[in-house]
């Protein structure tokens, strides 16, 4: 058999090469790919770490517990490889919110706290911090000066790394041993081995040392891709998602993401069939060009088991040569190029809704880790043992269709086709394009098999373009509108008191400067929407909207929690109240989801902007309220302002009320307060929007609580930055954070994933390419017995030719419907549905450019006609008398 | 007076070493309704003249004429043009397009030369002629081999030809089919005033057509036919 299945390849040798070509081709792809989406979920995992720590988890215990585990520790069932120790002494609420904390090395190192300057401290009067708390408080620079917090005075030593996680309010001041505080608060910062389920891990600890689980918090970044929590079958999860009232299928998708890693198996699972169908297609394309030889081996009493035994050998010893050619072919480029294009792989460019990673911190986190190249070995056995079998199947479905027909059938080709009883020369028609219509549409299953196989590579080609247009809109969105990262340099106010606030005239200064512009200062206040019962419960699936914001006790402590029921049965909800500058008004127009925005009519009507709640799978909803209708809104007034009045449970007359006309419903606020509603995960929290000018005709406020800008063109930013922090200098509590350098990373690596991911395009495309120019020129070559017989019956070349090309064209523009069709009726739909809800773009409907659209149609019909225009010139170059014989 | 007229033609396959000559010098004259047999062993060079005088093929040397008109003069287009008004051909294999039926098939060589005017009429005729108008809606692998052979017989008359080209047409068929198709050619050929040069293996098949033309080695030979024999040729 051995030896039959290498006079065959070695015979057909076009074939041979074809087949494994395409094992080479789809091996590289499905290897290529998949390591960098496994190399890219590392380097994620390794800025998550540099964010939000190298732990897992943490443990607030008692001082025993505290001080016996230690790093190194292994019990029954784990493995804890570091231990790091944390313990909050004091706190000091004024002016800003300081911890002193006493940490261990391990710590430190967990939370990437080293030391770049000086000493830690070793008296009690002594502290170490990070740059951006030191000059908050407002230290001269030089260690060894005193630095006042609270009522004390305190030396400061040494100058530590700053943390990552930007969104936190607190400030750390670590302290030495000797330092007494108020009170003793202990961490434990646990690190399991990472090569072995962390859950089980943690449940082993937790058991050993009898803790109960609720004390234990998750570095959820971290964890995601080390089993940091036990999942839920695959069944229950399908289950739930179709059977129970709450489960949808995008909650069948986020939960596979989450405890099945999606994005990465599924991606495997996709190429592996990708490969497969491309081997399957090529290859019994070649076989049918012998299958009248497998009937005559079949007359010489050869089985069938032992023709499929021929048929697999063939295949899987070119499968055995071309797969590991192929992994190394699309590992080795891929590697090349990684390093290239850091910006796609690194996890650093800007996703979808995702990890909850913000744009600045990833930006920041970037030049922390190198960016590494890692082969995902699982791919790569997983696509071995899945082709390996596959092919095996491919070989006994190949023997199998030669089954159903009988031996004399096997032995003369192909005769199945529709045979209708009609007679197309009783009429006037031509007669040459009957023919080309008769061998096109003989066996409808047949065609309709090459049309989507010929449309799949335009599919594909078209969904990632799209893709990457939508990610386009949606990073330049998220850039405004995440981090303020649409502009340059944000001023903000380090405080969570509206008392605190810019003054106009610093705002005015800064606008006046020559060397900034696009400067947009903005108000804020926090206010209160009154919603009736029958609006607030409109769609039950949202009622339960606000519980875990009403759960944490940092706002029940500050603002009596966010979603309150009244006693009238009516709700009254905490919100974000912003007057924004009329030019960002008009850039919200990017985030509308009903209604106008006209800044002229939103200011002359007082009417507001409004942004919809979005839950997690990319669902909207406003109280089943439209542009038009009215929101009554609360807001504290300015004068004899105090933190209490946030509860809004003061007397009415410390509050305005107000009836507002909805302009528009948005998804999304541009520039944002931080430290009001949006801490913590709570980013992009519930806001109503107008211009500044109705803030201070409305609520009376003329101060700004941030203010975003931009160096003008041929401003230096270094010398822009020492100019606004001058100008800044005497606000209290004002801040200045500049992300020339986050904006200009970020836009490269926007640049980065386009051209990659339409490289990766480009390559589908090429695979699917090649494909199709050997099915057609199969479809051409299967017929050219009955060509011949047409050419010894009288047409000339020219007319043969035509025949011919009428063949590519029409093939070329029914794959072009197909791939209408297919695009816009199926795959547009499913990608809309997984841009909104499970990636959670900010807009999905930007279309393909029409270039890229009609491109891809030409080029199917170009490529039709190539690829049957090549055959049938090398038929023309044949005798006809050797054509016919065949 | 003659209507084909073949002039040291000679035909060599392959070149220096793996030369083979499939015809020598052969000089022939056809008059125009005759009906001639050229007859000879497997591999004599039977089918290759046969393909040149229908200009499927090239001749290596010599002139070959068809209504006075040397068609190695003619250019591919001209030719092909040529042989489809003036040539129809009968393969062995039937050659049919199998995706159409009988009429379709038949109808297929008119309408590149009328383009989309057919007479129907004629084909209707051909068809009863030939005993297949009642399967005209068939598809060849519907059909018999004598059936099929009769497809292709009334495809090659369809235009009009002046000479019919049968290349083993009743090679497939059993004896029975065989005597009825010789007929239907035989009639043809009075019928409509054609020239028939058919190829056969088949003395006693040859023995009914108006004149036998022996091939051997890629010549005509003449008067009694020699076989190579153990002690010295045979003369039959």
């Amino acid at each position: 058999m051995l030896k039959l299945a290498w006079k065959y390849m070695r015979y057909y040798k076009s074939q041979t090469f074809a087949i494994f070509a395409s094992i080479l081709l789809t091996a590289s792809l499905l290897s290529g790919i998949s390591s960098l989406i496994y190399s890219s979920q590392k380097s994620d995992l390794a800025n998550s770490k540099t964010i939000y720590g190298d732990w897992h988890y943490y443990i607030e215990t008692d001082k025993e517990l505290f001080n016996s585990v230690e790093s190194g520790e292994k019990g029954k069932g784990y493995t804890l490889e570091q231990c790091g120790k944390m313990e909050i002494r004091d706190v000091v609420a004024e002016e800003f919110m300081i911890c002193f904390i006493h940490a261990d090395e391990t710590y430190r190192q967990m939370a990437h706290r080293d030391l770049l300057e000086g000493t830690f401290p070793e008296k009690e009067n002594e502290i170490a911090a990070d740059g951006f708390v030191l000059s908050n408080l407002g230290f001269s620079g030089n260690l060894g000066d005193s630095l006042r917090i609270g009522e004390k005075e305190y030396i400061v030593t040494g100058v530590l790394k700053s943390e990552w996680a930007a969104s936190s309010s607190e400030m750390e001041v670590f302290v030495s041993d000797s330092f007494k505080g108020r009170g003793s608060q202990t961490f434990l910062y646990l690190s399991f081995n990472e090569d072995e389920k962390l859950y089980k891990q943690l449940d082993a600890f937790l058991q050993e040392h009898k803790l109960s689980s609720e004390s234990v918090a998750e570095n959820d970044e971290v964890i995601q891709y080390l089993g940091g929590e036990a999942p839920s079958s695959i069944s229950e999860i399908v289950k739930f998602g179709l059977f129970e009232e709450e489960g949808n299928f995008t909650y069948i998708v986020l939960k596979l993401q989450s405890d099945y890693n999606l994005a990465y198996n599924g991606m495997i699972f996709l190429l592996c069939l990708f490969s497969l169908f491309v081997v399957y297609s090529v290859f019994s394309i070649s076989v049918s060009k012998r299958t009248s030889e497998y009937g005559i081996l079949q007359t010489l009493g050869i089985s069938e088991a032992q023709i499929g035994g021929t048929l697999l050998l063939e295949l899987w010893t070119l499968f055995f040569i071309g797969y590991p050619l192929g992994c190394l072919l699309g590992n080795g480029v891929l590697s090349l190029m990684y390093q290239k294009f850091s910006g796609v792989f690194g996890g650093k460019g800007i996703s979808g809704a995702g990890n909850g990673l913000s744009v600045a911190d990833h930006t920041l986190a970037e030049g922390e880790n190198t960016v590494e190249f890692f082969v995902s070995k699982e791919a790569v056995v997983f696509g071995f043992v899945f082709l390996l079998i596959s092919l095996a199947l491919v070989a006994f479905l190949v023997v199998r269709s030669m089954r159903k027909d009988s031996l004399k059938t096997v032995m003369s080709g192909d005769t199945s086709f529709v045979k209708r009883r009609k007679i197309y020369a009783m009429r006037n028609v031509n007669m040459a394009n009957v023919v080309v219509r008769k061998f096109m549409f003989a066996n409808k299953r047949k065609v309709i098999g090459i049309l989507l196989s010929l449309s799949i590579g335009g599919c594909i080609f078209l969904c990632t373009t799209y893709m990457v247009e939508n990610l386009k809109v949606h990073a330049e969105l998220s850039l405004i509108s995440d981090d303020g990262l649409g502009s340059e340099y944000r001023i903000s106010l380090k405080s969570d008191s509206l008392k605190d606030t810019i003054p106009e005239a610093v705002a005015d200064k800064i606008k006046n400067m020559p060397e900034t512009e696009n400067v947009y200062a903005t108000k804020y206040t926090m206010g209160e929407l009154q919603i009736s019962k029958n609006e607030f419960l409109s769609e039950e699936e949202w009622s339960d909207y606000f519980k875990y914001q009403n759960q944490e006790p940092y706002y029940i402590q500050r603002y009596d929690g966010i979603c309150k029921q009244q006693e009238d049965g009516n709700y009254r909800i905490k919100y974000n109240v912003y007057g924004y500058d009329e030019a960002m008004i008009e850039q919200l127009r990017d985030f509308i989801l009903e209604g106008e925005i006209q800044p002229e009519t939103i200011k002359n009507n007082n009417q507001v902007i409004v942004t919809a709640n979005m839950d997690g799978q990319g669902n909207y909803f406003f109280y089943g309220k439209k542009p038009g209708d009215t929101i009554t809104l609360r807001v504290p007034k300015t004068e004899n302002y105090t933190d209490e009045l946030l509860k809004f449970q003061s007397g009415e007359e410390n509050y305005i009320e107000k009836e507002f006309e909805i302009a528009a419903i948005v998804n999304r606020p541009l520039a944002q307060e931080k430290d009001f509603l949006n801490t913590e995960v709570w980013k992009n929290a519930q806001s109503v929007i107008m211009t500044g000018e109705q803030m201070e005709e409305n609520f009376g406020i003329t101060d700004y609580s941030f203010i975003n800008a931009s160096p003008a063109d041929s401003a230096d930013a270094k010398i822009v930055s020492n100019q606004l922090l001058q100008v800044i200098r005497d606000v209290p509590k004002a801040v200045l954070q500049d992300y020339t350098t986050a904006i200009a990373t970020q836009k490269g690596y926007l640049g980065q994933q386009q051209i990659f991911f339409s490289s990766i395009a480009v390559i589908l495309l090429i695979i699917s390419l090649f494909h199709i120019v050997n099915s057609m020129s199969h479809t051409i070559l299967t017929r050219r017995r009955e060509y011949g017989i047409i050419r010894a019956i009288g047409i000339t070349d020219g007319g043969f030719y035509k025949m011919i090309l009428q063949t590519g064209i029409l093939y070329g523009l029914l794959a072009d419907v197909f791939i209408y069709l297919i695009y816009n009726r199926v795959l547009r739909r499913v990608m809309n549905y997984y841009l909104a809800h499970v990636l959670q773009f900010l807009h999905y409907t930007t279309n393909i450019p029409n270039l890229v659209l009609n491109g891809i149609m030409v080029l199917n019909v170009v490529i039709a006609v190539v690829a049957v225009m090549f055959p049938a010139w090398k038929m023309g170059k044949e005798n006809i008398i050797s054509e016919i014989r065949r | 007076m003659s209507i084909l007229e073949l002039r040291n033609v000679e035909k060599i396959y392959g070149e220096k070493d793996n030369q083979v000559k499939a015809l020598r010098n052969i000089n022939l004259k056809v008059e125009e309704g005759e009906f001639v047999a050229i007859v000879g062993t497997s591999g004599s060079g039977k089918s290759t003249c046969l393909n040149l005088i229908g200009g499927l093929d090239n001749p290596t040397s010599g002139q070959i004429f068809i209504k006075n008109k040397e068609i190695g003069s003619l250019s591919r287009k001209e030719l092909t043009i040529f042989r489809r008004r003036n040539i129809g051909f009968v393969f062995q294999n039937y050659s049919l397009m199998p995706v159409l039926n009988v009429y379709d098939n038949v109808a297929l060589p008119v309408t590149f030369d009328c383009g989309k005017h057919i007479n129907r009429k004629y084909i209707e005729e051909l068809l009863r002629e030939l005993g297949i108008w009642e399967k005209r809606k068939k598809y060849p692998n519907e059909l018999s081999g004598g059936q099929q052979q009769r497809v292709a017989i009334a495809r090659a008359l369809a235009n009009k030809p002046s000479i019919l080209l049968c290349d083993e047409p009743t090679g497939n068929l059993d004896s029975a089919t065989t005597i009825e198709v010789m007929g239907l050619l035989k009639t043809s050929c009075r019928k409509y005033n054609q020239t028939i040069l058919m190829v056969t293996h088949n003395e006693a098949i040859a023995q009914t057509c108006d004149r036998v033309i022996h091939i051997e080695d890629g010549q005509i030979v003449t008067g009694k036919r020699r076989f190579p024999a153990k002690g010295g040729d045979v003369v039959c």
